[in-house]
């Protein structure tokens, strides 16, 4: 029966690339799509796959009312896709992004890729769902549940690919936007009459509840400053829920790999140095290393959304994501530790030594593979920062000097060893330090960027971001100065977990939708 | 051949929006949330209609054959209004199906009305108690004592059948606060009371409605709007308050609520001084040699100083002058001064309308009409700007709605079988009410110390939805003065609570309802099915009551009126029975099978042809398609000819004043007239001693008799005897002789003072939020409550959680000028009073209303009594009532909050807010002629005090009751002379036997 109506085989034909044109010109804001949306995908509360966003622009009587439907762009080049560890998340040949709930880890790596915020975890399946076209209707030859029930059909589906297509059509012969060109991700979704007070995220205001409904937002989003390039004012009148996805464990698991990947490259630079120091700091060493490289892995299952699900990324790793590579580096970097271990249990010196160069490249890799993730995360401008991968390796080396410096305490480390272990602590804060001042000071690239740093600097997230600067940055280097080192290993530990936080909460502080 | 029934519903991409009919027995689907993996599902596809609003869309039903449950509802692709598209509310639906909080058996009150205790009853035993009752009280001759009130009726004729069979004057309505200023408005004119705007072939609209997002027929209308704009045509909306329309219209005239009417007699003036009306169409149509025959008349405009000069002669001429000096004071100017409208943007919307000639569509149904004193006057006004443009029932124009709605006949029908009148819903102060004054019930109640026996309650929450609830609270707490309250309904509801029964009525896919709106330019019928009865049936069960097959044991209101009349009536003797026997089967009930499939077969034309094709019976068809369009020839009724068999029969009278300028062109172009000459007494008009039966029981004027007891079927216009409208004049009336006639004579014709002394003397259709009498200084404001949210509908979304979830705030619209003048922000509470009472609400500062006005939606401020019962958790507060003598105290105990349920949804509500209720601080203020609630509030607007809390509402009925007794004094009884309740002509909901319009009775 099914095959009979499959008019389009979209599967198999690469001639086929689905598009829609969302026609804002006909859209009379009715939510109409969005229930049909939930009925036909039995979308649960609280989350939604496409919605009506709603800003009122003007001043009266020149006032009106401007509609955005909202939802998944199925971008031509996703920035969900590669990022997904698993394939849950997967570009069909014709063009419509999926998912597949049933694979899905909930790393909430992909919502935090897209730049549209149109993926959520749903509380029903744990997985991170969203608009996909309604490929299970597409497939049957049917229209999407949104076309079907649009009563001004201003949703209109069709064939990119051919000319004669009236999405092609309305493409080729008038004027139509697409949500953020400048993200690259070619979006199939096209705008017609769309205003740019609804198009840009940032440029309407929040003023602490919608017309008909409460807000809700986990950002910060009424200290901004809205951005619309006009003298009229533009009021968000609704907007659905919005939240980072990314919470503390992802600065605190930054943090403990910090440390665990610091730790060891300090224990080589002072064998560089010439300190072959006692077995006892290789096991250490390797105790410390392995115990945070530990809770970084607990970390990072426990922020799944399907813990139980976790191996997945061993055993269909999709190997264009971050996720993926920053898994089997710490596996290798687990590896070496516990070759370390045994080194330092058997004082087999020269297996410790053969782990160096080894160790080395994968310390330094699971210190600054975050940055690489996180500048997948095609939204978050603030992350997209070429420096980012060296910060991280400098806050790698101060958390690993302030390691080494407490554990001096316990165990004994030799003068000169530690007076190496203070100056790269002093070195590396001042790195550190004026790696936040360059963020403080260098002009942000984007609108969204500049947001996110004000969030950072002078809104919510201020209290982490100076207790980052001043306790963990500026006091050591003063402490340092005056040779006082143990206090100033303790402050720049808290200060980087502390920075860290202020750093992945407002690099998703702004707006996306 | 490609019929119906393998259509395919093919549109974007050769992909298709329905499953053709041919599969829709057994169709299989893709499951989504087993997607990517291919699991089938299969389905049965039935087609029945939305209740969520009047529109009536078409809907589908897909019933999954596992489980034997509706899976979701899609729209119908062969409903000739919504064509397959829906709103929010249609696909939200199947969330108020499965909703965990709705009432699925019938249930009796344990403890004192209003207690929450409820104990579950059989549908026997409720039938068993009411039947007697309503006997007992007929028999009695208490035929006012059983009342059905009915807010959304969902159907045509049923029920109102069903009470007339029962020969009871018990039908109660909603109109009156709803539609009944513009019905008035509409129905001077034409007599037909509603308006039918055939927007797709509109060239300019002009909306004082929001038909993008709600209204009368919110998705079907919008449509054909939006059709019409991408075609070119433009669009203007006359609303105080940015409503969606508004925004997407090319003109946006924000005035100052209720001073429309001098706006439109602008934009009227505009054309009548540039001669940019349609001369012909206005000479022909119009009853203007009725208003030059009365000199009398227009000798009081003159001395009133509305015309400078009496006319000179009584030609066509002489009435053009009449109009330029008549309206030649409402100046854009003018009306710039009183409205607050830019005179610019008057002359350019009236130069548009004058572009689109008779394809200019207009319309407003509630809106300012709804709003004020003199709110009908407001629709007359704007009709008015068609009438001058002879865009009257030409495509794009606006059509009378009888001209497209069929209402067939069922298989016998009681006549003139009320002999009652009802004086609690056709008071006497309200001759000219265009429906009962259902609002005023509690205060009439009070006032003439009556009482109800039985009282039922259908899709109607008056506690919640009419002004001045506590008072309503009042009377059905009082068992003196309601008998016993049944209240019919498919979702819990704050009047309900009061209820001594709550008896479960189907949602749209679960019950039987035949119907016809005036969507577009077209007649059609639409059947609404129980659904899993249709599909239970098929399946080859039995089943006798469709609550065997709904969810619970929720019923239909149809099955449950035969059943009650049934045992009413057991032995025929009291004459009622015979109406509820089966045309089939003679002696024995009938079944609503029967009933409907009796209507199939015979009443409804083309029906039977169109099934014969499919080789389907009438039933059958209907089952399966669910609607049918019977005609689409529906333009320019008035213009249609009588017909040869009836012109043999029938006396023709041309008018004594066929127009002397025109009669020569007329008889020249024209082919010879037929007409008999005149003589000089008998009045104008097509006569007959018996008129053709009718085969369209739509509501309709009429009849019109003249002094020999013929009835009038038609009127001679240019020599010709046609249709004309069903007026006292057959033609549109300008003039309005019953307005004169029946105490009104100085708003006979479209007007409205021109100045503030006017205003005083013409207090009956200038608004009460007048600016006249708003004290600024006081922190007065006008309040706008007069308008729907897309996705909610009054009380009747209740348990839609998607819907809620949209929308859950009804915030108190406030200009920023007021709020910085204030010191309020959005979020912050604002303390809004009327006379008699106060809600404290919080603020939403919007340029969407205009300064010195503030807007709040009515749709929100669901409350409960009780935790588990009263009202729906997704969408209300639980509230602490307290009286205290006539005082009455609300306040809010919790808002929303999530509760575990058989759906998971339930835990997941994330908001808190229910809105607050603002209708029951609101006063009652009866329009003096139309009889409709004036909406619009006088309010001071304050900070809270210390103790004032969001939510928090008090409200004294005492101060209440005596604005109803102020609002009282601006009646007019009907003129002695008339010894008559009401002219007969007027339409009325179960038109009582004429020897009960007598005031003698």
């Amino acid at each position: 029966m099914l095959k009979e109506l499959e008019l389009v085989d979209s599967n198999q034909s690469s001639s086929v690339k689905w598009g829609k044109v969302i026609d804002q010109d006909k859209c009379i804001g009715c939510h109409a799509c969005s229930t049909a949306c939930k009925s036909e995908n039995e979308v649960p509360l609280s989350v939604n796959r496409t919605y009506v966003k709603q800003v009122e622009v003007g001043i009266f009587p020149e006032v009106s009312r401007h509609f955005q439907v909202t939802r998944c762009n199925q971008c031509e080049d996703a920035p969900c896709v590669p990022v997904c560890p698993v394939t849950a998340m997967f570009k069909r040949p014709d063009g419509i992004v999926d998912f597949d709930r049933d694979v899905c880890i909930g790393c909430k790596a992909c919502m935090t890729a897209c730049p549209y915020d149109a993926i959520h975890i749903s509380p029903s399946s744990n997985s991170a769902e969203k608009c996909n076209f309604c490929a299970h209707r597409i497939d049957q030859g049917m229209e999407p549940a949104c076309v079907v029930v649009c009563p001004e059909e201003a949703i209109i589906v069709g064939n990119l690919n051919d000319p004669e297509s009236e999405v092609s059509q309305i493409i080729s012969r008038q004027k139509v936007d697409v949500r953020k060109p400048e993200k690259g991700t070619n979006p199939k979704v096209f705008y017609k009459g769309a205003n740019e007070a609804t198009l840009s995220p940032t440029a309407a205001q929040y003023t602490g509840m919608h017309m008909w409904s409460e807000q809700n937002e986990g950002y910060p989003v009424e200290e901004v400053e809205a951005s619309f390039n006009s003298i009229a004012a533009a009021r968000v009148a609704y907007d659905v829920p919005h939240k980072p996805y990314w919470d503390w464990r992802v600065s605190l698991y930054s943090w403990t790999k910090s440390i665990a990947a610091g730790v060891f490259l300090i224990y080589v630079l002072l064998g560089l140095f010439g300190h072959e120091l006692e077995s006892v700091w290789t096991t250490t060493t390797a105790v410390i290393g392995g115990f945070f490289l530990a809770l970084t892995g607990l970390l990072l299952i426990s922020k799944l959304s399907h813990p139980e699900r976790f191996y997945r990324i061993f055993t269909r790793p999709q190997w264009k994501s971050w996720l993926v590579r920053g898994a089997f580096i710490i596996a290798g970097y687990t590896l070496v530790l516990v070759l370390l271990f045994a080194a330092g249990l058997t004082s087999n010196q020269a297996l410790a030594k053969a782990l160096w160069w080894p160790g080395v490249v994968l310390a330094i890799l699971t210190a600054i593979y975050t940055a690489f993730l996180f500048a997948q995360s095609k939204g978050r401008d603030l992350w997209q920062n070429p420096v980012l991968p060296v910060h991280l390796f400098v806050q790698s080396v101060m958390t690993g000097a302030a390691s080494f410096i407490i554990l001096s305490w316990f165990i004994s480390l030799p003068a000169d060893a530690l007076q190496i272990v203070n100056i790269t602590l002093i070195v590396s804060v001042a790195a550190h330090v004026a790696l936040i001042l360059s963020e403080m000071v260098i002009p942000h690239m984007t609108a969204d960027a500049e947001k996110a740093a004000h969030n950072m600097i002078k809104g919510r997230f201020r209290g982490y971001f100076w207790t980052g600067l001043i306790a963990g940055g500026l006091i050591p280097l003063l402490l340092g100065f005056a040779s006082i080192y143990g206090i100033t290993a303790l402050l720049a530990l808290i200060g980087v977990l502390a920075y860290e936080h202020a750093y992945v909460q407002a690099g998703q502080s702004v707006p996306l939708s | 051949m490609s019929t119906t029934a393998n259509k395919p519903f093919q549109r974007f991409g050769k992909l298709s929006s329905f499953p053709p009919p041919d599969r829709w027995d057994d169709w299989e689907e893709l499951d989504s949330k087993s997607w990517p993996r291919q699991v089938k599902k299969n389905y049965r596809l039935v087609p029945t209609v939305c209740f969520n609003c009047e529109a009536a869309c078409g809907l589908l039903a897909y019933i999954d054959k596992e489980t034997g449950k509706i899976r979701k509802l899609e729209g119908h692709p062969l409903h000739p209004a919504s064509r397959g598209r829906n709103c929010a509310k249609g696909p939200a639906t199947i969330g108020q199906v499965t909703n965990p909080e709705r009432v699925l058996y019938p249930m009796k009150r344990k403890g004192p009305r209003g207690s929450g205790e409820w104990e579950r009853i059989t549908w026997d035993e409720a039938l068993n108690d009411l039947a007697p009752r309503i006997r007992k009280a007929i028999q009695e001759n208490r035929k006012d004592e059983v009342v059905y009130h009915v807010g959304r009726p969902g159907e045509d004729l049923f029920t109102e059948r069903v009470l007339s069979a029962w020969g009871v004057d018990g039908h109660n309505s909603h109109t009156n606060v709803c539609s009944s200023g513009a019905r008035t408005g509409y129905m001077y004119w034409m007599g037909m009371d509603r308006p039918a705007p055939d927007y797709s072939n509109a060239r300019f609209i002009l909306m004082m409605s929001a038909h993008l997002e709600s209204g009368h027929y919110f998705n079907p209308n919008a449509q054909r709007i939006m059709e019409a704009k991408e075609r070119g045509a433009k669009i203007a909306v006359i609303d105080t308050r940015l409503s969606n329309t508004a925004s997407k219209a090319d003109y946006w005239m924000a005035p100052w609520p209720g001073t429309e009417t001098a706006m439109l007699l602008a934009m009227a003036n505009h054309l009548i001084q540039n001669d940019l009306f349609n001369f012909d169409f206005v000479r022909k149509w119009v009853n203007w040699d009725e208003l030059l025959a009365d000199r009398e008349y227009l000798k009081s405009l003159h001395d009133t100083g509305f015309i400078s000069e009496m006319p000179k002669g009584d030609t066509f001429e002489d009435f053009i002058a009449l109009m330029k000096d008549m309206y030649k004071a409402y100046t854009p100017e003018f009306a710039e001064e009183e409205t607050g409208v830019k005179a610019q943007m008057i002359i350019d919307v009236a130069n548009e309308i004058a572009r689109a000639g008779t394809a200019f569509s207009s319309n407003v149904w509630r809106n300012a009409s709804a709003g004020h004193r003199g709110g009908w006057m407001i629709a007359r006004a704007l009709f008015f700007l068609n009438v001058l443009m002879g865009a009257v029932g030409t495509p794009g124009s606006m059509l009378p709605n009888s001209w497209v709605k069929f209402v067939p006949a069922p298989f016998n029908e009681p006549h003139q079988n009320v002999k009652f009148w009802n004086e609690n819903h056709f008071p006497r102060e309200f001759p000219l009410a265009n429906f009962e004054m259902g609002f005023l019930l509690p205060h009439i109640l009070k006032h003439k110390n009556k009482k109800l026996d039985v009282y039922f309650t259908r899709v109607l929450n008056p506690v919640w939805t009419f002004p001045d609830g506590f008072s309503w609270i009042e009377m059905l707490q009082d068992e003196e003065k309601v008998g016993v309250h049944a209240a019919l309904a498919p979702t819990w509801n704050e009047s309900a609570q009061y209820a001594d029964y709550v008896l479960p009525m189907g949602l749209g896919p679960e019950r039987h309802d035949l119907h016809s709106y005036e969507t577009h330019a077209a007649q059609w019928i639409g059947f609404r099915q129980p659904v899993l009865r249709v599909q239970k049936e098929k399946d080859g069960q039995r089943i006798e009551f469709t609550y065997e097959a709904n969810p619970g044991e929720v019923w239909e209101e149809n099955e449950f009126w035969i059943e009650l009349s049934w045992r009413i009536d057991p032995d025929g003797s009291m004459g009622i029975r015979q109406y509820f026997e089966s045309p089939y089967r003679p002696g024995e009930k009938v079944t609503i099978e029967e009933y409907y499939r009796w209507i199939f077969e015979n009443s409804v034309p083309g029906l039977p042809e169109a099934a014969a094709k499919e080789g389907l019976t009438p039933m059958e068809y209907m089952r399966k398609y669910g609607s049918f369009q019977i005609t689409d020839d529906v333009y320019s009724q008035h213009e249609k000819p009588i017909g040869e068999e009836i012109l043999k029969e029938a006396s023709v009278v041309a008018p004594k004043t066929e127009d002397k300028g025109y009669s020569e062109a007329a008889a020249t172009a024209e082919e010879p007239s037929t007409v008999a000459s005149s003589d000089s007494e008998a009045e104008p008009g097509v006569w007959v001693k018996t008129p053709p039966p009718k085969t369209n029981l739509r509501p309709y004027p009429g009849p019109f008799k003249n002094k020999n007891g013929e009835v009038r079927v038609g009127v001679v216009v240019d020599g010709k005897p046609v249709q004309g409208f069903p007026t006292p004049s057959g033609k549109l009336e300008f003039f309005s002789s019953t307005l004169r006639d029946w105490g009104w004579p100085e708003y006979a014709v479209p007007i409205y003072p021109r100045n503030k002394e006017e205003r005083a003397k013409m207090p009956h259709i200038i608004t009460q939020v007048h600016p006249d009498h708003i004290d600024w200084d006081n922190q007065e404001y006008i309040l706008l409550p007069t308008f729907r949210l897309p996705t909610l509908i009054h009380s009747r979304t209740n348990g839609a959680k998607w819907l809620y979830e949209i929308a859950h705030s009804n915030p108190i619209w406030l200009n920023p000028v007021d709020a910085r003048k204030m010191g309020v922000k959005t979020g912050d509470l604002l303390k809004i009073s009327t006379v008699s009472g106060y809600f404290v609400d919080k603020v939403w500062v919007t340029d969407g209303i205009r300064t010195g006005v503030i807007a709040c939606s009515h749709h929100l401020g669901r409350w409960r009594l009780h935790e588990d019962k009263g009202s729906d958790r997704w969408n209300s507060s639980v509230v602490k009532l307290e009286k205290e003598g006539s005082k009455w105290k609300m306040k809010m105990v919790h808002g929303v909050q999530p509760w575990k349920s058989e759906d998971p949804d339930s835990e997941r509500i994330w908001w808190k807010d229910a809105g607050v209720h603002q209708n029951i601080i609101h006063l009652v203020q009866p329009d003096p002629i139309s009889g409709m609630h004036c909406w619009h509030q006088k309010v001071k607007a304050e900070l809270p005090g210390a103790n004032d809390q969001y939510g928090d509402i008090q409200v004294d009925t005492e101060k209440a009751h005596e604005v109803y007794h102020e609002w009282l004094k601006l009646t007019r009884p009907a003129p002695k002379e008339h010894g008559m309740r009401r002219p007969y002509w007027m339409m009325r909901p179960l038109k009582p036997h004429p020897d009960y319009y007598k005031l003698d009775q």
